[in-house]
C-alpha cells in the first residue's frame, strides 16, 4: 500500500477549502461568475444599457435638444406607411444576401486555390488580405472615382468591346449602383472568408482524401463529400460573422452614395443616420435601426438551422 | 494538399486562378498608388489614361503630410486601435476562460449571451451611446472611442477566444490543480502563455475592425486634433463638395501600410488561431 | 515650406496626444466667450477672426474670444451636443432649419437684429426668414452661400448664346444644342445635400409648385404647377443631361466641370473658385448667373448662415455683447471682405461694397438674395420640413419621373409621403 507517493485529489481538500476565503474564491461558480464579471458589468453599462435606451427612444417622438413624448408604437406604425422604409428593408436583405453568397462561393474558391504548394504563397496571402484591412472608407472613396462613367477604367474597356459611349452609370442606374455596393462589399469581404476557409482547409487530413481517392471518387466528389462537410462548422461561423457585419453596414453607402439614386442603395444603417442625424427626430431614427435586430436575428437562425441541416 | 503537376497543369490550377484573385483584390490599390502621384491636371482630364501617368508627383503627398493633420489622425488611430484591442483581449480572455474551460450552472446561457451582444447594431446604439459620452463629459476625446470601440470587439474576442481556448488541452491544467493551484493561478500561469497564436490571431482582427470604425467617431470625434484617420480623410479633405482625390488616394495608401506591415508579420499566427478556434469551435 | 511645417506637424501631434487624453480644455481666467464655427471653405475668412478680429475684441473689452472650429458637416452634431449636455460654447454659427429645431434653446437676439437693420440699411426679408423663429429673432443672419448657374462662356458662345438665358425653356433649347456637341448639362438628381436642392426647389417655385402651404398642414403638391415642373425637368434630363446624374452627390458636378464633361450646372462659388487656382485655363470661360425664370418667377435656394447664442451657459450677456460689436459695419465689413464675397451679406449697406468688383461675377449672388427662399417654403421651417427634406422627398420625385415614371404617378408618391410626414402638424 503506497501511503504518501502520488499528491491525491484528497476527499478531505474540497471542504477544507470552502472554509477559506481562497477556497471559495476557487469554487467552479463563484470563480467564474467573478471573473466574467468586468466584462459582463462593461457590455451591460455600454451595450445594455444603450440598447434599453435606444428601445426607449423609439417608442418616443423625440426632437434632438427637446424632451421626449411618449408615444407607444407610433414611430413604427409611421415605418410601416413609409415606402421607403420598405426600399430600404428590402435593399438590406438583397444587399446582404447576395453579397455573402458571392463572398462564401468566391472565397471558398480562393481557398481551394490557395490551398497548394507554390513559391511566394505567404506574400500572395498577405496581398490578398489587403482589401479587407484597408479602412472602408478610403477604399470606397477610390471606387468612386473608378464607377465614375468618364474616368472609369472598367467602361473603357467596355467602350472598346463596343458598348456605346459613355458606358454603363454605374452610380446613376439604380440596379447598376445595387450591383455597384454589392460589387465593393464582395471586394471588400471575400479574403477574409477565403483566408479563413483556407485555415480550415488546412486542417482537412490528408489521409481522408487518399482514402477517398482509392475509393474511387473524383475530385468534384472528393470535394462535396470530404471537404464541405468538414469546412461546414467554420462556413458557419465566418458567415454569421459576415451577416451581421454586411447587414448593419453603413460605411459604404454613406461614402458612395448616400442611399441614391432615389434610395436603390439606402440601407437600415444609412436611412436611420439620416433620419436621426440629418432631420433631428431621434425616436424615428431609433425606431429604424431597432427594426433590425429582429431581421438579423431570424436571418442568424435561418442560416444556424440550414447549414446545420446540410450536414 | 494536392501535389505533383506538370507544369501546364500547374499553371492552370493554381497559377491563373490565384493571380486572378490577386489581379481583382490589387487593382484597386494600383489605382490608389496611380491617382495619389497624378498631377490635378492629369487626374481630371478624360482623356489620359486612368491606368498610367506622364509627370507624376509627390504633390499630393507633400500637401497631405503639411497641410493636414493626417499625421496626427494616424497617431490617433492607433493610440484608439491598440489600446482598445488590449481592453477587448482582456474583457474576452475573462469572459472566454470560464466558459470554455469551466462547467458551471448557467454557463451555455452565458454563451448564447455573449453572442447575442453582437446582433446589436451600432446604428440602433449610436443616439443612446452619444448621450451616455456627453454626460460623462467625454465628448471629443479619444477616451469616448477607446471606451465604446470594445462593445464591439469583445463580443467577437470572447467568441474567438472560446473557441480556441477549447482546443487547448486540460491536462496540464488538471496537473496544477492537482499540485495545489488555484484556478487563478492556472489560468495565469499555465493556460494563458499556452495560447498565444490566439490572442495574436483575436487581437490582430480586433486591431483591424477597430482601425476601420467610422460611425462613432464620426459622431464623437468632430474636433481634428482628436480624430482618427477614416473620419479626418472624410471630413477634412473634403470641404464641402470639393474632393482633394490625390490626397485622399494618398491618405488611402498612406493608411493602409502600417496596418498591413502588421498584417505580414502576423498572418501565420492569425491563421493558426483560427485554425483551431474557429474550426473546432 | 518643408521645415517649418514638418516642425508644426510634430508640434501639432505631440500637443493633439497630450491634448486628446483630457477632456475639453478649462475656461482660461478672466472672462471668456466661445464662438463655434464650420471651417471655412476659404482659409483667410478663419484667419481673419484669428488674427484680426478676436485679439481687437479683446484689447477693447478685457473679454478672451476662443473660436472654436469644427469640420464641415459636424457642425449639427456638435450643437446638438452642446444643447443636450448644456456646456461647450456661448454662441454658435448656424444654418439651414437648425435656428428653428433648436429655437428653444437660443436667446432672443430681436435687439441686436433690429439695432443692425436700422443702421445698416434693412435686412434682405430672406434674413427674416431664416432668423426670426415665432415672431423672435433667434439667430443673427450672417451671410447667404449661394447656389447659381455655372455656365461655359466658350462652349454657349458656339451655338451662339451670349448671355445666359433668361428662362429654363431657353436653357433647355441651348441644352440640346450643347449635348448634340457633346457637351451636355449636369444637374444633380441623386442624394448629395446643396446641389440637388439647389436647383430643384427653384425650379419646382418657379413653375408655381409647392409642397405645403404656408400654414404649415395643408399638403398642396398635387398640383398642375408640379406636373408643368416634373414634365419640364423630365425633358430637360433627357434631352440635355446624362444617365449618371441621376446618382450624383454634391461633389460630382465640380469634378465633372474640371474633367471639361460638362457645359451647365448649379453650384456655389466653389467651382469657380477651385478652378482659378487649379484650371486657370477653365476659369477664364467659367461664368455664373441667376437661375432661370418659370412661369410663376425666378427663385434661389437660401443658405443662410447666422450666429446664434445659446440660452443656457454662465456667459449669455458677454456673448451677446460679442455678438452686437461683431455685426456693426466696421467688423462685419472686414470679415466679409477677408472672404472675397463668398459669403453674400444679408444687409442692404453692403450691396455695393467694394468686395464685390474683387470678383464680379459673384455679383448675381447678390441679386439672387431677393429672391432666395427656405427648401420647402412656403411651409414655415420645423420638424416636418427638416424631415420631408432629410428623407429627399422632392428630389426623388423629380429624379423618379426622370426615369420614366409617369408625372401622376410620382405627383401621388410624394403627396403620400408629405401627408404622412405632416400628419402631426
Amino acid at each position: 500500500m503506497a501511503i504518501h507517493s502520488e499528491p491525491l485529489i484528497s476527499v478531505a481538500r474540497p471542504r477544507r477549502r470552502a472554509v477559506t476565503l481562497a477556497g471559495w474564491l476557487d469554487r467552479a461558480t463563484v470563480f467564474s461568475w467573478l471573473m466574467m464579471a468586468p466584462p459582463i458589468l462593461f457590455l451591460l453599462a455600454l451595450v445594455g444599457y444603450p440598447l434599453a435606451y435606444g428601445v426607449l427612444l423609439s417608442l418616443q417622438d423625440r426632437i434632438v435638444a427637446q424632451p421626449g413624448v411618449f408615444v407607444g408604437l407610433q414611430n413604427f406604425a409611421k415605418d410601416s406607411q413609409d415606402p421607403v422604409f420598405w426600399r430600404v428593408v428590402i435593399n438590406t436583405f438583397v444587399y446582404t444576401g447576395v453579397a455573402t453568397v458571392l463572398k462564401m462561393v468566391g472565397g471558398l474558391g480562393l481557398a481551394l486555390a490557395m490551398n497548394q504548394h507554390f513559391r511566394f504563397k505567404n506574400i500572395i496571402r498577405a496581398l490578398l488580405l489587403l482589401p479587407f484591412i484597408v479602412p472602408t472608407v478610403l477604399s470606397t472613396v477610390a471606387f468612386m472615382w473608378m464607377l465614375d462613367p468618364a474616368f472609369s477604367v472598367i467602361n473603357r474597356v467596355l467602350i472598346q468591346f463596343g458598348v456605346p459611349r459613355p458606358g454603363p452609370s454605374w452610380l446613376g442606374n439604380p440596379i447598376l449602383a445595387m450591383v455597384s455596393i454589392i460589387a465593393i462589399n464582395t471586394w471588400r469581404g471575400l479574403p477574409f472568408y477565403g483566408i479563413t476557409l483556407l485555415a480550415g482547409l488546412q486542417t482537412v487530413p490528408t489521409e481522408l482524401y487518399e482514402a477517398a481517392t482509392i475509393d474511387g471518387a473524383s475530385g468534384w466528389q472528393r470535394f462535396r463529400y470530404v471537404t464541405l462537410p468538414l469546412l461546414q462548422p467554420i462556413i458557419l461561423i465566418v458567415t454569421l460573422f459576415s451577416v451581421i457585419f454586411t447587414f448593419a453596414d453603413f460605411q459604404l453607402v454613406y461614402v458612395l452614395t448616400h442611399g441614391g439614386p432615389q434610395n436603390a442603395t439606402n440601407l437600415l444603417a444609412t436611412y436611420a443616420f439620416d433620419i436621426g442625424m440629418g432631420s433631428g427626430q431621434l425616436g424615428l431614427g431609433a425606431s429604424v435601426a431597432l427594426t433590425m435586430l429582429p431581421a438579423l436575428a431570424l436571418l442568424i437562425v435561418a442560416i444556424t438551422l440550414y447549414l446545420k441541416k446540410k450536414s | 494538399m494536392i501535389t505533383g503537376y506538370g507544369p501546364i497543369q500547374r499553371t492552370v490550377r493554381v497559377w491563373l486562378p490565384v493571380l486572378f484573385f490577386l489581379f481583382l483584390a490589387l487593382l484597386p490599390f494600383y489605382w490608389m498608388a496611380i491617382t495619389s502621384i497624378k498631377p490635378n491636371s492629369e487626374l481630371y482630364s478624360m482623356r489620359s489614361n486612368p491606368l498610367l501617368v506622364h509627370a507624376p508627383t509627390l504633390k499630393h503627398y507633400i500637401d497631405l503630410l503639411g497641410t493636414t493633420n493626417f499625421l496626427l489622425w494616424t497617431w490617433n488611430t492607433m493610440v484608439v486601435a491598440v489600446i482598445s484591442t488590449a481592453i477587448s483581449l482582456a474583457l474576452g480572455i475573462m469572459l472566454a476562460y470560464p466558459l470554455a474551460r469551466i462547467n458551471f450552472p448557467g454557463a451555455g446561457l452565458m454563451a448564447i449571451a455573449v453572442a447575442s451582444v453582437y446582433l446589436v447594431p451600432q446604428p440602433l446604439l449610436f443616439i443612446p451611446l452619444a448621450d451616455v459620452i456627453n454626460r460623462l463629459d467625454l465628448g471629443n476625446t479619444l477616451t469616448a472611442v477607446i471606451l465604446t470601440y470594445p462593445t464591439m470587439l469583445v463580443p467577437f474576442c470572447a467568441w474567438l477566444l472560446l473557441g480556441y481556448f477549447k482546443t487547448v488541452p486540460m491536462e496540464l491544467e488538471e496537473a496544477a490543480r492537482i499540485d495545489g493551484a488555484s484556478r487563478f493561478q492556472t489560468m495565469r500561469r499555465i493556460f494563458l502563455p499556452l495560447c498565444t497564436p490566439g490572442f495574436i490571431s483575436a487581437g490582430i482582427f480586433a486591431f483591424t475592425l477597430a482601425q476601420n470604425e467610422f460611425l462613432y467617431a464620426l459622431i464623437f470625434l468632430t474636433k481634428t486634433s482628436v480624430r482618427t484617420v477614416p473620419v479626418g480623410v472624410i471630413s477634412e479633405l473634403i470641404k464641402g463638395d470639393v474632393f482633394y482625390w490625390g490626397q485622399l488616394m494618398a491618405a488611402a495608401l498612406l493608411g493602409s501600410v502600417p496596418v498591413a506591415i502588421i498584417y505580414s508579420f502576423f498572418v501565420e499566427h492569425y491563421v493558426a488561431g483560427l485554425t483551431s478556434g474557429a474550426v473546432k469551435g | 515650406m518643408s521645415q517649418s511645417t514638418r516642425r508644426d506637424v510634430l508640434k501639432i501631434a505631440l500637443a493633439g496626444a497630450g491634448a486628446a487624453a483630457l477632456p475639453w480644455a478649462a475656461r482660461a481666467d478672466g472672462k471668456t466667450v466661445t464662438l463655434l464655427h464650420e471651417t471655412s471653405f476659404i482659409q483667410t475668412f478663419d484667419e481673419y477672426m484669428q488674427k484680426t478680429l478676436a485679439p481687437a475684441y479683446e484689447k477693447e473689452t478685457g473679454v478672451k474670444i476662443v473660436y472654436e472650429l469644427t469640420s464641415v458637416g459636424s457642425l449639427p452634431t456638435r450643437i446638438s451636443t452642446i444643447i443636450e449636455t448644456g456646456t461647450g460654447a456661448d454662441l454658435t454659427m448656424i444654418f439651414l432649419l437648425y435656428p428653428f429645431l433648436f429655437g428653444d434653446k437660443l436667446a432672443d437676439v430681436s435687439d441686436i437684429a433690429e439695432e443692425a437693420g436700422k443702421a445698416q440699411g434693412g435686412w434682405y426679408d430672406a434674413a427674416k426668414e431664416a432668423g426670426v423663429v415665432n415672431g423672435k429673432w433667434k439667430a443673427i443672419p450672417h451671410s447667404n452661400i449661394g447656389q447659381l448657374m455655372n455656365w461655359r462662356t466658350d462652349w454657349f458662345a458656339e451655338v451662339g448664346v451670349k448671355t445666359f438665358p433668361e428662362t429654363w425653356e431657353e436653357l433647355y433649347e441651348v441644352g440640346k444644342k450643347l449635348k448634340a456637341k457633346d457637351h451636355p448639362f449636369g444637374f444633380e438628381l441623386g442624394h448629395g445635400f446643396g446641389d440637388n436642392h439647389g436647383w430643384l426647389y427653384p425650379l419646382l417655385w418657379s413653375y408655381g409648385g409647392h409642397e405645403v402651404e404656408a400654414d404649415g398642414k395643408t399638403v398642396v403638391i398635387d398640383s398642375d404647377e408640379t406636373a408643368k415642373a416634373i414634365d419640364f425637368a423630365r425633358k430637360f434630363f433627357k434631352d440635355c443631361m446624362f444617365d449618371d446624374v441621376l446618382g450624383w452627390t454634391d461633389v460630382s458636378n465640380n469634378k465633372a466641370w474640371m474633367a471639361e464633361q460638362i457645359s451647365c450646372t448649379n453650384n456655389a462659388e466653389s467651382i469657380l473658385w477651385f478652378a482659378k487656382r487649379n484650371f486657370p485655363d477653365i476659369a477664364k470661360v467659367t461664368d455664373q448667373a441667376q437661375n432661370p425664370a418659370g412661369p410663376k418667377g425666378r427663385f434661389h435656394l437660401l443658405n443662410c448662415v447666422s450666429h446664434s447664442v445659446f440660452d443656457f451657459g454662465p456667459e449669455q450677456e458677454e456673448a451677446k455683447k460679442f455678438l452686437r460689436w461683431l455685426t456693426a459695419e466696421k467688423q462685419a465689413g472686414g470679415w466679409y471682405a477677408a472672404a472675397d464675397s463668398y459669403y453674400q451679406p444679408f444687409l442692404h449697406a453692403y450691396d455695393n461694397a467694394p468686395m464685390w468688383q474683387v470678383e464680379p461675377r459673384n455679383i448675381p449672388y447678390r441679386d439672387a438674395m431677393a429672391s432666395a427662399h427656405l427648401p420647402g417654403w412656403p411651409a414655415p421651417p420645423g420638424r416636418q420640413l427638416a424631415e420631408a427634406v432629410s428623407k429627399y422627398v422632392v428630389v426623388d420625385m423629380f429624379a423618379k419621373a426622370c426615369t420614366g415614371t409617369p408625372t401622376k404617378d410620382v405627383i401621388k408618391a410624394a403627396e403620400a409621403q408629405l401627408k404622412e410626414i405632416y400628419k402631426t402638424a
